[in-house]
């Protein structure tokens, strides 16, 4: 499993390579899609390949680990690469359960959007269908099929609902810290509710922190411009 | 009143800590469902006793019509209950998953009705091969790491068993050094405890 881009992607061997490893900015790559996703309100595009790069990084550095026991290498120095490793490691599993939650949370929005749904990793659309047939069947089989006939659905109050309206959503106006990466104008900033952009005109300089609603910089979010914290 | 009692069982869900599940209330909940069924059938009776006297259910607004109104609102104001009720115990189950892993003890198996148990069945297998296909376990490492290594001791005897790196005899009020992704599983059985120095 090699890894596909960093400059400091080298045949792999001794200790040095792999600390140019470790130190590649694949993870810090991950630290940064796991801020986002932990910091957004809505599930973000899974980042397929910078997981499946990080995963072959971690065996690689298991392995190694696993070299230096065997050849008797200082403790001390294995202690030091397993804690990397650690980290690294909760990193990765820590990314995946805060999707996993938001998974659960909003799985039949995401089920019903295919947007949203685009942005799931394969196994997680497998989990997502596994999943909403048991909660499905648990809700039925307690509640809804004991209602009378109008009020069986589980995405609407009655038949004369005119949306579902028992589908959690997100809350995309609620407010986030994000940081600049780079220059934003004011005219990227236009909110798809233009009365609201207009009445605070601003822009962001390279660094700055902004406390501001999600999603008046989802769309900058999504290009890279900012990040959240 | 209508809707008192939907309003109690959603209640019971605040009472006690955080993340504890109370035992399943069968007698409350059949007593909400049985609720619907009765506001239904007020309200076929009222749109019968309008559809007699030859008035349109779409335009007419007398008192018959109102009435009906209140039962249909009543009726899903319960449903939202009796879902809520559900969902939000759904959600402690979820949590039991992670914290407990395939097997529930039996004292929590007792709380839980029929369905639940269906449930926590059926979310564990698509956890499980969810993390099947990631190659990864995700419910260990919940914690970020200070020290790979952690000082633990043993609270009930758990025996020889095979770590990452070694094995051990984890006899009860033994002290160990192990690995934290190691000891995290006892720890979380309530089979071990970390020593913070």
């Amino acid at each position: 499993m090699d890894s596909e881009s960093g400059p400091a992607d080298k045949p792999s061997g001794g200790a040095e390579e792999l600390e140019a490893l470790v130190s590649t900015t694949d993870v810090e790559l991950l630290k940064r899609a796991w801020r986002n996703e932990k910091a957004a309100p809505e599930i973000l595009r899974f980042e397929t390949h910078l997981i499946d790069r990080v995963a072959g990084q971690l065996q690689l550095m298991e392995e190694t680990v696993d070299d230096f026991v065997e050849t008797g290498i200082d403790p001390l120095t294995v202690s030091l690469y397993q804690m990397d490793l650690d980290r690294t490691q909760f990193l990765l599993r820590s990314y995946l359960r805060v999707r996993l939650q938001k998974i659960e949370k909003f799985m039949f929005h995401i089920l019903k959007t295919n947007e949203l749904h685009d942005r799931l990793s394969k196994q997680e659309k497998n989990f997502t269908r596994r999943y909403s047939e048991v909660i499905g069947k648990h809700l039925e089989e307690s509640v809804l099929l004991n209602l009378p006939d109008n009020y069986q659905s589980l995405l609407r109050q009655s038949t004369t609902s005119e949306e579902d309206d028992m589908v959690p959503e997100p809350q995309m106006d609620a407010f986030v810290v994000c940081r600049a990466r780079e220059y934003v104008g004011p005219s990227e900033l236009q909110d798809s509710n233009k009365s609201l952009a207009t009445d605070l005109l601003m822009e962001m300089e390279p660094g700055e922190l902004f406390f501001i609603p999600f999603k008046r910089i989802k769309k900058l979010l999504e290009n890279g411009k900012v990040d959240l914290v | 009143m209508y809707g008192r009692k939907a309003s109690q069982l959603v209640k019971e869900l605040t009472g006690g800590e955080k993340g504890q599940l109370k035992a399943f209330n069968d007698d409350l909940f059949n007593q909400v469902i049985k609720e619907c069924s009765s506001h239904h059938v007020g309200l076929q009776a009222l749109f019968r006793n309008m559809q007699e006297e030859g008035l349109d259910i779409q335009t007419t607004r007398n008192a018959d019509f109102y009435g009906a109104l209140i039962h249909h609102l009543s009726l899903t104001r319960n449903k939202r209950c009796l879902m809520a009720y559900m969902y939000n115990r759904a959600e402690v189950i979820r949590s039991l998953k992670w914290k407990l892993g395939r097997v529930l003890p039996n004292e929590l198996v007792t709380k839980l009705s029929n369905s639940e148990k269906e449930y926590f069945k059926g979310y564990s297998a698509a956890l499980d091969a969810y993390m099947n296909e990631m190659n990864l376990d995700l419910t260990v490492d919940m914690v970020p790491p200070k020290d790979p290594y952690i000082q633990v001791r043993v609270l009930d005897d758990i025996g020889e068993v095979l770590l990452t790196d070694r094995s051990a005899n984890l006899a009860r009020y033994s002290m160990h050094f192990l690995k934290r992704t190691d000891a995290e599983q006892y720890i979380c059985q309530g089979l071990m405890e970390e020593l913070l120095s």
